[in-house]
Formats: C-alpha cells, sequence, structure tokens
C-alpha cells in the first residue's frame, strides 16, 4: 500500500437508531483531488472523523497510508485535516494555535511562519482567532491541516466561507498540492463548488456509495454524445439526421437533441441538403447537472455506470 | 450491490513525503503543547491570578478580624503539646524500681450529671507534681474501657470493661526508664496493656491514685453558629487494695490537686474547696475533676491563617473544568486527539499542566497568606506562651501549606476529569463545587454524626490539612465542624480528596478513550 492513500472498507457507523455510514467502501490516490460529495447528513463528516480515529466504526476500516489512524506515530506529518474552521478558542491567537499544534510534534516554530504565509494569514496571526472572518478561520484550518506538510490532506468543507477570490485562491492550492503527489480528499455538498478542482468523485447518499468516478468520465456520461440543433426546418432535418443514423428528440418548437451523430458531421449533412440552421453545439453537461442525475431517484442500488447510461434527455 | 469505475489519473505522479523530519510526539512535547494552550489564553492566566489574590486577600481579611485577649498561660507536656494536666492525686513518692497495685471499685458523678465517658480513676507514676511533668497511668474509664496513657498524646486500650459496672483491678511497675501496665478482674490473673519507656524520668517519681473527670459540655448548634456550656463534672471514685512496694519513704499518703489554682501552697490551700479524699477500712474515696489530656479547644492560628483557600478553590475548580470543557464546547478537542491519537497520554498532559499550574499558584498564593496572616494575628493578640510560633518551614505549619496548595490542585485536577465526562462547563463546575464545598456548609447544619459523617467521606475531609493542632480521639473535645474541627487526620483527609481525584481521573480515562469524539 502507498504512503499517501487513503482507504475506505466496508465502513458501518450507527449513532443511536441513525444508520449514518452503511457500508461504505472507497480509496483515494495520490496526485488527486477526490470530491467528496453528498447532501447535508449523508455521511461524509462521519466517514472523515472515522479516518481520523475520531470515532470508532462499528464494523469496516478506515485507513491512512494502510494503517488506522491511532497507529500513526506523528499524525500530523502524516495527513493533515480541517474539520471545524470554527473549532478554535476565541481568546487565543491565530499563531498561538498553531504553536501548540507545532510543539505536539516538536517541529520548529519556524514551521508555523510558513503556513501562515502559504494561506496568506501573517498580518492577522497575532490577532485573537475570536475576531476572525469565517474565511480567516479557513485560511487557519488549512494552514494547521499543512502544518506538517503532510502527503495527506482530508478537508471538510474548507470552501465554505471563502469569498470569490478565496474560492479561487484554494482551487490553486488544492490543484498544485496533488500535483506534488499528494492524496486530497475535500468533501462538500455542492457538486459546483468542486467545478474545476475535483479529478475524482466520491458520491454518498445516506450513508452508502453511489458514485466512485472521475470527473471526466462523469462528466461525458452525463453529457453523452449529444448534439444540439437550432433549425426552422425541423421535419426536414428529423429526416435526414435519422436516416443518416442518429436518433433524434424534439425538444421545443425549433431545437433537436441528436444523439450518434458528431457535430461535425451534423453540420456536414445539413449543409450538403441545404437544411436551414441556426445553431449546432455540443451539449456538455455541467457537473451538478450530472450530479442531480446521479442522485435524482435515490438510485442507491445502481451502480455509477448504470445510472449515467440510462439518463436520457 | 455498488461496482465502482477506477479510472487512473492521467498521470501516476510520485506520492508525496512530508519534507519535514518525523520527530516522535513523545509526551514532554505533549505537555508542551498543552503548556502553550494554557497560557495563551489571557483570562485563564488571569483566573489563576485571581485565585491567588482572592486566597490571600480573605486569609487577611479573616485573620485581621480575629482578636484575642490572650487567655491563661498555656500548659505544655512533655512534647511541648498544649496539654490540660489538673486531677485529684493521692499520692507518696517511690524511689527507683517498684510497684502500685489498686482496685478501682467504683466511679460516679458527684452531682446530678451522668457520668462522662472520658471520666478516669486509677494508678498514676508522674516525675513531679508540676503540671505538664511526664506520667504513666492506668486507667479505668466508663465509656472507654481500660487504658494505658503517657505523656498526654499517647495512649493504648485495653479490655473494654467498664468501672461502673464491674470492679477493676490496675496495676503500674516502674523498672529504670520503663513503666508497664496491668490490669486484672480478679487480682490473680493479670494482663498487660503496654510497656512504654520514660525518657528522663527521675529517680523519686510521684504514684498513687489519680481521678479526673472532664467537665460536661453542652452544645446547642443552630446554622451558622453554636454555643458551648460546660460545667459542673465532678465525680467520685472509690478504690481498695492500695499497694506500694518499693522503696519510698515512711511518709503517708498525701492528697493534692494537681493544677489548683495556687499548686505551691500549703495545704489545704492546694486543695479545691470540693476535691476530698477519705479513707475508711482500706477503701479510699476521691472526689474531684479535671483531665489529663491533650488541650483541644482552643484556636487554631494555624489553621486561622488559610481561610481565603475557601474562596480560591473556586477559582481552581474553574480553571480546571474551563481547560478541557472549552475543547468540548468548540470541537477544538477534535483537533487535539488528530494531532495526538493517543487520548491517555492526552489525559495525562493536560492533567499534569493544569495540575503543576494550579499547584505553584497555589503555593505561592497560600504561603504569603500564612505569613502575612500569622503577622496579622500576631499584632492581635495570638501571641506566645498560649500560641505558639509556627514557622512557615516547619511543621505542622509547612503541611498545612503544601497540604493546602495540594488540596488547590487536586481539586482543579478533578474539575479537569469531571469535565471530560461531563463535557460541559456548567455541569462540571457545579459538580465539583457540589462536592467540595457544600458538604462544609451542610456540615454546620446536620445534626453532629451526619456532619461527621459528609466530612470523613466527601473531599472537604481534605481541609484537615489545614490544622495545625493534631487532633487526639481519646480525649473528650467535641469535634464541631464550625470549629474548624475535620473528623479524620490532615494526611487522611487529604487522601479522601485524592481519592475522589483518581477515581474521576479512572472515569475520564475510560470515558476519553470508549466514546466518540
Amino acid at each position: 500500500m502507498s504512503d499517501a492513500t487513503i482507504e475506505v472498507r466496508g465502513l458501518r457507523k450507527r449513532f443511536g437508531r441513525t444508520l449514518a455510514v452503511d457500508g461504505l467502501s472507497f480509496t483515494v490516490e495520490p496526485g488527486t483531488v477526490t470530491g467528496f460529495v453528498g447532501p447535508n447528513g449523508a455521511g461524509k463528516s462521519t466517514t472523515l472523523r472515522a479516518l481520523l480515529g475520531l470515532d470508532a466504526p462499528d464494523e469496516g476500516q478506515a485507513l491512512i497510508a494502510g494503517r488506522p489512524y491511532h497507529a500513526l506515530r506523528t499524525p500530523l506529518l502524516e495527513v493533515g485535516a480541517l474539520l471545524d474552521a470554527a473549532a478554535l478558542h476565541p481568546a487565543r491567537r491565530g499563531r498561538d494555535h498553531l504553536r501548540w499544534l507545532a510543539h505536539s510534534h516538536g517541529l520548529p516554530v519556524r514551521r508555523v511562519d510558513d503556513v501562515l504565509a502559504q494561506v496568506g494569514l501573517e498580518s492577522a496571526a497575532r490577532r485573537r482567532a475570536g475576531g476572525y472572518s469565517l474565511g480567516m478561520r479557513q485560511r487557519l484550518g488549512i494552514a494547521a491541516a499543512l502544518l506538517g506538510d503532510p502527503p495527506i490532506l482530508l478537508l471538510d468543507e474548507p470552501v465554505n466561507g471563502l469569498d470569490p477570490e478565496g474560492i479561487q485562491w484554494i482551487r490553486r492550492l488544492l490543484r498544485r498540492l496533488a500535483a506534488e503527489g499528494r492524496a486530497i480528499l475535500v468533501s462538500s455538498h455542492l457538486m459546483s463548488e468542486l467545478e474545476d478542482t475535483a479529478d475524482h468523485l466520491v458520491v454518498i447518499g445516506r450513508g452508502r456509495l453511489i458514485a466512485d468516478t472521475s470527473v471526466s468520465e462523469l462528466l461525458h456520461a452525463a453529457s453523452g454524445d449529444r448534439v444540439r440543433l437550432r433549425t426552422e426546418a425541423r421535419t426536414q432535418a428529423m429526416e435526414l439526421l435519422a436516416r443518416e443514423g442518429g436518433r433524434v428528440a424534439v425538444t421545443d418548437r425549433d431545437t433537436l437533441i441528436v444523439t450518434g451523430l458528431p457535430a461535425s458531421r451534423v453540420v456536414e449533412l445539413l449543409t450538403e441538403a441545404r437544411v436551414p440552421f441556426a445553431e449546432v453545439g455540443a451539449h456538455r453537461a455541467t457537473l451538478e447537472e450530472a450530479y442531480m442525475e446521479l442522485t435524482r431517484d435515490k438510485a442507491e442500488f445502481t451502480s455509477a455506470t448504470e445510472t449515467a447510461d440510462e439518463v436520457t434527455r | 450491490m455498488t461496482t465502482s469505475t477506477n479510472t487512473e489519473p492521467e498521470t501516476t505522479p510520485t506520492p508525496y513525503r512530508s519534507h519535514l523530519h518525523p520527530t516522535h510526539a513523545g509526551f514532554p512535547r505533549l505537555l508542551h503543547a498543552e503548556w502553550t494552550k494554557f497560557r495563551t489564553v489571557r483570562a485563564w492566566l488571569l483566573v489563576l491570578v485571581a485565585a491567588a489574590v482572592a486566597t490571600v486577600l480573605i486569609t487577611q481579611l479573616s485573620a485581621s478580624g480575629s482578636v484575642t485577649s490572650g487567655g491563661p498561660d498555656a500548659i505544655h507536656g512533655p512534647d511541648g503539646t498544649t496539654v490540660t494536666d489538673s486531677f485529684r492525686f493521692t499520692h507518696r513518692p517511690l524511689t527507683g524500681d517498684g510497684s502500685v497495685t489498686a482496685r478501682v471499685t467504683g466511679l460516679k458523678t458527684a452531682d446530678d450529671r451522668s457520668v462522662e465517658p472520658w471520666a478516669k480513676a486509677g494508678l498514676i507514676v508522674k516525675s513531679s507534681l508540676r503540671q505538664g511533668s511526664s506520667y504513666a497511668a492506668v486507667l479505668a474509664t466508663p465509656g472507654h474501657g481500660v487504658r494505658m496513657q503517657w505523656n498526654f498524646t499517647h495512649d493504648t486500650a485495653g479490655s473494654d470493661s467498664a468501672v461502673t459496672t464491674a470492679p477493676r483491678w490496675l496495676r503500674l511497675t516502674r523498672t529504670g526508664d520503663r513503666l508497664t501496665g496491668y490490669e486484672s478482674a480478679d487480682g490473680a490473673n493479670w494482663s498487660k496493656i503496654e510497656d512504654v519507656s520514660l525518657s528522663g524520668l527521675p529517680k523519686t517519681v510521684q504514684v498513687g491514685l489519680v481521678l479526673a473527670t472532664p467537665g460536661h459540655q453542652d452544645v446547642h448548634r443552630s446554622f451558622g453558629g453554636s454555643s458551648q456550656s460546660s460545667g459542673g463534672g465532678r465525680a467520685t471514685a472509690t478504690y481498695d487494695h492500695l499497694t506500694l512496694r518499693g522503696t519510698s519513704t515512711t511518709t503517708p499518703w498525701t492528697s493534692t490537686d494537681v493544677g489548683a489554682p495556687t499548686p505551691n501552697a500549703p495545704a489545704p490551700h492546694n486543695a479545691r474547696p470540693d476535691s476530698t479524699t477519705t479513707v475508711t477500712d482500706g477503701t479510699y474515696t476521691l472526689t474531684g475533676q479535671g483531665d489529663i489530656a491533650p488541650d483541644q479547644g482552643g484556636p487554631d492560628i494555624v489553621q486561622m491563617s488559610f481561610q481565603g483557600v475557601f474562596v480560591g478553590i473556586l477559582f481552581m475548580i474553574a480553571l480546571g473544568a474551563l481547560f478541557v470543557t472549552g475543547e468540548y464546547k468548540r470541537g477544538l478537542i477534535r483537533t487535539t486527539f488528530t494531532a495526538t491519537p493517543a487520548r491517555l497520554k492526552v489525559l495525562a498532559a493536560k492533567t499534569t499542566v493544569i495540575g503543576a499550574v494550579t499547584f505553584v499558584a497555589g503555593l505561592a498564593a497560600v504561603a504569603v497568606g500564612y505569613t502575612l496572616a500569622q503577622s496579622t494575628l500576631r499584632g492581635n493578640g495570638f501571641g506566645p506562651p498560649a500560641f505558639p510560633d509556627y514557622p512557615l518551614l516547619e511543621n505542622p505549619a509547612l503541611r498545612a501549606v503544601l497540604g493546602s496548595a495540594a488540596l488547590l490542585s487536586l481539586v482543579a485536577v478533578l474539575a479537569l476529569a469531571v469535565g471530560v465526562v461531563l463535557r460541559n462547563s456548567a455541569g462540571a463546575i457545579a459538580t465539583v463545587v457540589m462536592l467540595v464545598i457544600l458538604p462544609q456548609i451542610l456540615s454546620f447544619a446536620f445534626p453532629l454524626p451526619a456532619a461527621r459523617w459528609l466530612l470523613r467521606v466527601t473531599p472537604a475531609a481534605a481541609f484537615a490539612v489545614q490544622q495545625g493542632v493534631k487532633k487526639y480521639d481519646f480525649t473528650s473535645h467535641n469535634c464541631l465542624p464550625e470549629g474548624g474541627c475535620y473528623p479524620l487526620s490532615p494526611g487522611n483527609g487529604l487522601t479522601v480528596l485524592a481519592a475522589y481525584t483518581a477515581a474521576a481521573l479512572l472515569l475520564a480515562a475510560w470515558t476519553v478513550r470508549r466514546r466518540d469524539a
């Protein structure tokens, strides 16, 4: 097992009568940003807490670099975690919060100043954390996660409370950290936050795995090879394209969705047959759309691939 | 079930490795982390300072309000203990080795009251008639059986036969410095009670019959105060078969009231008007009063110099609880356990830090408070010889100061442990205040047996550590909570609190391991 993997195997955790996580399994590989997505209450935080040794699983395993968390001798050097940005003592200065963490691993205080610079919090470091905005707390939490320069990062909703500039910053940061070969798991209840950030997605609902797929594959499946066509000669175009092997669906008075023919071929055929058309384009699903389709019918027992394949517009 | 489509990333990068040198997260580093946590919250430092200042101020205030006009000169026993030493004594000198034997045939009151349980009738060997001089005695009592007592602070129980129901034979033998007490039901079969050595006993000593009875004490308690009245307590004892073996001058048996107002005046002034000794057909009847015992009644000026600790404790409880419940409240405990998954080590580090911090601050506060209060009390009339000096660096003051600092520290750790179990500041603080402070207050209101029980079995027992005067259980002194008397010895009292703290820590350890953070 590689040094920089996160592995969840058959994880099950019950709180009273609620089954928070129900037989969840997935793996996060080094060099990727994996989005961990699901609605609020889907079991994301419970899974992260189990990975960090905070909650004991009822069944299954949650492993960091192949080992349970409590077996890590210097955990901050192996995993950086941001669970709750509000988990600060309001009277303690930001820098002091990082200092006690550094002391717990015998890390030099220089390292505290390094990560403060890395998250752009130098100017506020000597202020009390109670006066921090949510965005500053997120930055301090990320600084704490980076303190041990760990190969694995677990971030629970890190985008929460960040301004647009902050969101851009964290996307670039996560891309850069992943490019260095780190394994990064970022949870979010909003798929759109992970657009342009995540390479891979683990989608859960009600504690169960819904999809474990790469972002490109998911988008491809959701988009299919569909072409969106606007034409006033609807009947003519439908006959022509159907004859050439395309499947054509009508969405409104002048819009057709064509499946089975690439956009270039559609343009070629329409031009040759002198059928007038206003607009031809590839229909590209957003990550949000793909996610909505995945979770629409709560198809928890259906595999991610099947779900994506069955999607029709 | 689910099938997952695993797609490899476009490039397979080399897994990242931390560039930092992996240093083992040892216990000293954990202490460093927890200490940093403590000192970087300014409010906690202020609470610590407030605890120390309040302790000193309240102690000083209390000492300023205590005034005495000075009592009669205290009598001190051979070991320096303040003692009561007055009794009816029918005696002869004995030179060298010898023994005295007598049968105590009765002991009853000479007035209308019931006989005191600690009334004493028996035999004594005393180095002189001077009060406070060394002695050894075998004594029959109405309520506590037969005893051998010597030099005021030592006591060995013999049989539990009550002199009021059956006569008892007693014998006291001197061999050099050694004195041996015996008792017998029939004068034929003797059993030894104790064999003691009295160093410095002169060659000629006074031996004979002794009678003493402490005054009867009536206590009227009401919440917030109590009044004691003592009075009467004259007793009459009868003896026969009095024999003295050994070298004695031919002087006849003489009767003296040891400790009478003018003990050196010639007879009859040295006898109290109501003390008598009559001899009829070998039966001696002694009537008198007094006691031979450590003096437990006077103010304890050591204990009076720690009144502020009671207030300091409240701050320490808050500090101990908040140090951990603050982390639970904000979820910071998860960060702590993420940095150190070994939760018991975290608990140990927190305990060490809060214990050390509160001990050091508490020690400084009680040492300063004690020193100031002692000087104030001196100025208010509590001076030697009735109130001897108790230097800070000698027992019992040293023990009381260190013990009070330990008390403050143990209470803070107890609050921390309860905080781990309850995860709630208000609940933890209320629980510990109820355990430590409430029994004190209730003990003023409860009937004596219940009050004493409370001060034995609750952590409030630890306040016994502030007592400067040693308590002896073989005296008739009323141990009243409002008088600052705790039923347990200083060491045992502190042990009760330590046991509560240890139990709470065990429970905390069990909880912190078992429950999800």
